[in-house]
């Protein structure tokens, strides 16, 4: 008797120990709620053990009824007392980590439907755990109690949910479904995945969004107006969340900078209350905000290329000459992927041309061609068996070679020449006249070859050229010609 | 039968059933402390495995480099070690012309205008000028020495340049000047030797043979990195300048003539055909394939790679290097006369070379070492006429290769192996009859033109004396990547694993491709 009084004496000081805190608790939520500004540094600082303290209640809350069950078998008898002990432990644990997380929460500027209904969960659990543990004094080793019971799946019910909601806080909205796999995603009904919103923050480098705009926001803005914290509830980490705006409505409005409250925002006199960036971090360059206004007076478009704006500002555009030399990467599986159509063929062409025929670099698919070393037994019919690689050849070195003007067809067919070299051989304008469909043609040798002025003209059409050598043609030095061919001509 | 079956001593077990009881027994034998020991050295060893790197076992395995980053798979069929091999991404250059003047020219009569030196000209140099620095021969406190030649700009680009180069100053426009080039090495052969291999030590591969050997060479018929040298003295750091050093020796420089054989003994000695010459090749190349299956030496590969390759080059290689094949204009604008061991030759032999596709082509020129000690090697004299003797040529190249249309591809490279020093030069402390100027690693120039490098730029700058690095300093290791990135190459990229390290060019220290001067 006198143990059991004693023990009910210990779990009523215990109740009313912790029943304090757990109450302070929601007066905290309510009175204190997060409102997206970051406050005491050391609120901050102790705040962010949070993730690290919730975990200890988590486990042993979804411990404990395993221990009743399983204390329940004949197996396991000695696990049941327990129960009571653990039950204790993460009550404490359970009301300093939802304190933690009010820290947290209140003063690192998060703001949201998801932090409220996490805060609330995590307050309701420290609550409900506490209940459990006083309820399990109606328990006993052969009888359990229902109202308990219930009480405790219903406590296991509140840990998940607000696990989940904490875990949308830290790691995004829907971190459990992101990468589901895209049959089970359809089995559950789901939408297809969102990557493409993240894809077209980070890929999309040949918008004018993602290869300008995003850079900006992601170097001013983001910290505050990212994925993990959103301020006033507005994203600014991919375009559909921009445009989507903030919780007091959309904050670009497309072809109108002065009436978007984004450009508003930043061009307002930096000491003004509402400048953003706010809390004295570096503004944005002149530069900058001068993209944005282009960028939303042109119908803040996420799709507009890169250089549809000609005027962007100097000091927006990363200029290349001093930019650092990076080496890119390439993935060599990724590349004889590429090159699995042409392989075979490409290999029969290399046995029949020795040395002449090979990839451009190990990181491309497309290929260089060099007869010029084939000398005279390179004619119009070897030439024609590159055909099947015609689209796939970017430099063609025929000089020297034996080919004539029956091969105009078939050097006009690699569309995507760049370099080509028609040196030394018996080709005349024909031919030259045939080159117009390379629109990629960047420079064209025809040295030492019988061309005449004639073909100036239909060289005339091709958009890319910036060398022409006719050095010993028919051409010359004082032919007539345009200005800008006169660039690009060389004797 | 029945006997053995009762027999508890001795029981038959079929063979099927004696594995499994043994490796029971063997499970038996081992207890929990057993288990717990090794599961956790296990584990241990696992994690300090993830700790290391997580590439540590590929690398060793050779699929993946320091970085990570697959390893670039340099082998080739051992018949053919020259083969070519596509560059690591889209090249801007196919072949480099390297034009090294041995000696050392002074940036301060050819591309430097430094009027403030020349204001100063006979006065005493600055003590921070001596201060730590160890100098060749200049000894005391010697007298700065202006420009001995008269500077103009020219071209659109407006580039300072003397009057010594008349005819490489039409293609000033053309050229990328580096004005910030440094090195470590004050005497001729380290620092050729740093300029060339990469190393100022003997021993490793020159900038060549890494080419070579990156890159092989489309015309099986020539070398893939010829050197040519001009008469006069050859250069102080010798034959390993072009020395294939740890790499496989037929990634060496071959060095040709410009008159008689190209290349010593290549022609078949009297009395020999060119069939008898073949069957002699056969017979060594099966006795080579023998030595090599028994021992398995590579070199053995290469020995017989380059018996094959000089018995092709006998017809090709001498039609190369005959440049009396060239029209007379030709040759004369380059100024050559066939028969003799010139640079203006081997100028016009490099653009013959070039069109066949060798790969990596080396002048050498001499005589620029003016330290105003004899005639030869004054700034006033002998410099004049090293500029007369390498002008014309190199303007003629690159007009050569410009009306070509082989600008396109073919990156030229000129300069020394360092600078020389904005004072005049006082051997022995004493004042000197003949003007010259001593070694200078702080500062020199250097030019490169054609493809991957802005035409008409100068880049990088001195201090108004010349004689130290005001602004963007590029070491010999930074041309050499950034050589290798005009050719298509990350120079990380292009190693060669030799006593435990993946040795490249660039060498260990970090290494930089100068963006500033690609085009």
């Amino acid at each position: 008797m006198t143990s059991s009084v004693h023990h009910f004496s210990a779990r009523v000081c215990f109740g009313l120990l912790t029943l304090g805190p757990a109450l302070i608790l929601p007066v905290l939520v309510l009175l204190a709620p997060p409102d997206g500004n970051e406050r005491a540094q050391f609120l901050q600082f102790i705040g962010h053990f949070h993730p690290i303290a919730v975990h200890l209640p988590i486990a042993l809350l979804v411990l404990v009824p395993v221990l009743e069950l399983a204390g329940r078998s004949r197996h396991f008898p000695y696990l049941l007392p327990s129960a009571d002990f653990l039950l204790g432990v993460a009550t404490c644990g359970a009301i300093v980590a939802a304190a933690l997380g009010w820290c947290l929460a209140r003063s690192g500027g998060y703001s949201g439907s998801v932090v409220t209904q996490h805060m609330w969960g995590g307050v309701f659990v420290a609550m409900a755990a506490w209940l459990c543990w006083v309820l399990r004094a109606r328990n006993s080793a052969s009888h359990l109690d229902p109202v308990y019971a219930i009480a405790l799946l219903a406590t296991v019910g509140l840990v998940t949910f607000t696990g989940y909601r904490g875990g949308q806080v830290s790691q995004g909205e829907n971190h459990l479904t992101e990468h589901m796999p895209a049959r089970l995603r359809t089995l559950l009904g789901l939408p297809p995945s969102e990557i493409s919103d993240a894809a077209s923050s980070i890929g999309g480098s040949a918008t004018l969004f993602g290869a300008r705009i995003q850079p900006v926001f992601a170097g001013h803005c983001i910290g505050c107006h990212g994925r993990s914290r959103q301020r006033a509830g507005l994203r600014l980490s991919s375009y559909n969340a921009v445009m989507h705006g903030s919780k007091h409505g959309p904050v670009i409005k497309a072809g109108d900078p002065k009436s978007s409250k984004l450009f508003h925002r930043i061009t307002l006199s930096p000491t003004d209350d509402d400048f953003m960036p706010a809390e004295h971090k570096p503004p944005l360059s002149p530069g900058e905000v001068k993209l944005i206004e282009l960028w939303i007076s042109a119908g803040a478009s996420g799709t507009q290329s890169a250089d549809s704006i000609k005027s962007v500002p100097a000091d927006t555009v990363p200029s290349p000459p001093v930019a650092e030399v990076t080496f890119e990467e390439f993935d060599p599986a990724a590349i004889t992927k590429q090159r699995a159509v042409l392989a075979s063929t490409v290999a029969q062409l290399q046995q029949r041309f020795p040395g002449a025929l090979d990839y451009q670099s190990r990181s491309s698919a497309d290929l260089a061609i060099d007869a010029s070393l084939l000398g005279s037994k390179f004619g119009d019919n070897d030439l024609a068996a590159l055909a099947p690689l015609g689209e796939h050849i970017v430099t063609a070195d025929f000089s020297g070679t034996a080919i004539t003007d029956s091969s105009a067809s078939a050097i006009a067919a690699m569309k995507r020449l760049r370099s080509l070299r028609l040196a030394h051989t018996k080709i005349t304008d024909a031919t030259v006249q045939a080159l117009v469909p390379l629109s990629q043609l960047e420079s064209l040798n025809l040295f030492d070859t019988p061309v005449s002025s004639a073909a100036l003209p239909a060289l005339g059409h091709l958009p890319r050229l910036r060398h022409l050598y006719v050095h010993e043609t028919k051409i010359p030095a004082d032919a007539p010609m345009p200005e800008d061919m006169k660039e690009k001509i060389i004797f | 039968m029945t006997n053995s079956k009762t027999d508890p001593q001795n029981p038959r077990v079929p063979a099927s059933e004696l594995l499994p009881e043994e490796i029971f027994a063997r499970l038996q034998a081992q207890t929990r402390r057993h288990f717990l020991r090794s599961f956790s050295a296990g584990l241990g060893t696992m994690f300090l495995g993830t700790l290391a790197s997580p590439f540590v076992s590929s690398s060793m395995a050779g699929e993946l480099d320091l970085d990570g980053t697959p390893r670039l798979n340099f082998t080739r069929d051992p018949k053919s070690p020259l083969s070519a091999l596509p560059p690591q991404f889209a090249p801007r250059a196919k072949r480099v012309i390297y034009l090294h003047m041995a000696g050392a020219p002074s940036q301060l009569e050819l591309f430097e205008h430094k009027p403030e030196l020349t204001k100063l000209d006979g006065q005493d140099c600055p003590l921070s000028f001596l201060t730590g620095k160890r100098f060749a021969f200049i000894n005391g406190v010697p007298k700065l020495l202006g420009s001995q030649y008269p500077f103009h700009q020219a071209g659109q680009s407006g580039q300072w340049i003397s009057d010594r180069l008349p005819h490489l100053e039409k293609h000033i426009d053309d050229l990328c000047l580096i004005k910030s080039m440094r090195t470590d090495q004050f005497n001729h052969a380290p620092a050729q030797l740093l300029v060339q291999t990469g190393d100022a030590r003997l021993g490793h591969p020159s900038l060549g043979s890494w080419v070579l050997y990156g890159l092989g060479t489309e015309n099986q018929n020539l070398p893939g990195f010829i050197v040519l040298l001009s008469g006069g003295n050859s250069p102080d750091g010798g034959k390993q300048l072009w020395g294939p050093g740890f790499l496989p020796s037929v990634y060496q420089g071959v060095q040709c003539r410009s008159h008689g054989e190209p290349v010593l003994y290549l022609d078949n000695p009297a009395g020999v055909s060119r069939n008898l010459r073949r069957s002699m090749l056969d017979a060594i190349d099966e006795i080579n394939h023998q030595s090599y299956a028994e021992f398995g030496n590579p070199e053995t590969v290469t020995r017989i790679a380059q018996y094959e390759m000089s018995f092709r080059m006998q017809m090709d290689a001498t039609d190369a290097m005959d440049i009396r094949k060239e029209p007379q204009a030709v040759r004369a604008a380059y100024g050559s006369t066939p028969g003799e061991s010139s640079f203006a030759n081997n100028c016009l032999v490099a653009r013959r070379l070039a069109e066949r596709g060798v790969r990596y082509i080396q002048l050498y020129h001499w005589g620029w070492d003016s330290h105003g000690s004899s005639a030869k090697e004054a700034l006033n004299i002998g410099f004049a006429d090293r500029c007369r003797e390498v002008d014309q040529p190199i303007a003629a190249l690159l007009q050569d290769l410009r009306s070509r249309g082989m600008m396109d591809d073919t990156l030229v490279v000129w300069g020394g192996e360092f600078g020389r020093t904005s004072m005049r030069e006082n051997r022995g402390g004493q004042a000197m009859t003949l003007v010259g100027r001593d070694h200078n690693p702080g500062a020199f120039t250097i030019w490169l033109a054609g493809a991957g490098v802005k035409p008409g730029i100068t880049f990088g700058q001195t201090d108004e004396m010349g004689y130290e690095i005001v602004k963007d300093p590029v070491e010999i290791r930074d041309l050499h990547a950034t050589i290798l990135y005009i050719l298509g190459f990350d120079h990380h990229k292009l190693n060669y694993s030799y006593q435990g390290l993946d040795q490249k060019v660039t060498g260990v220290k970090p290494s930089r491709v100068v963006p500033e001067i690609l085009a």
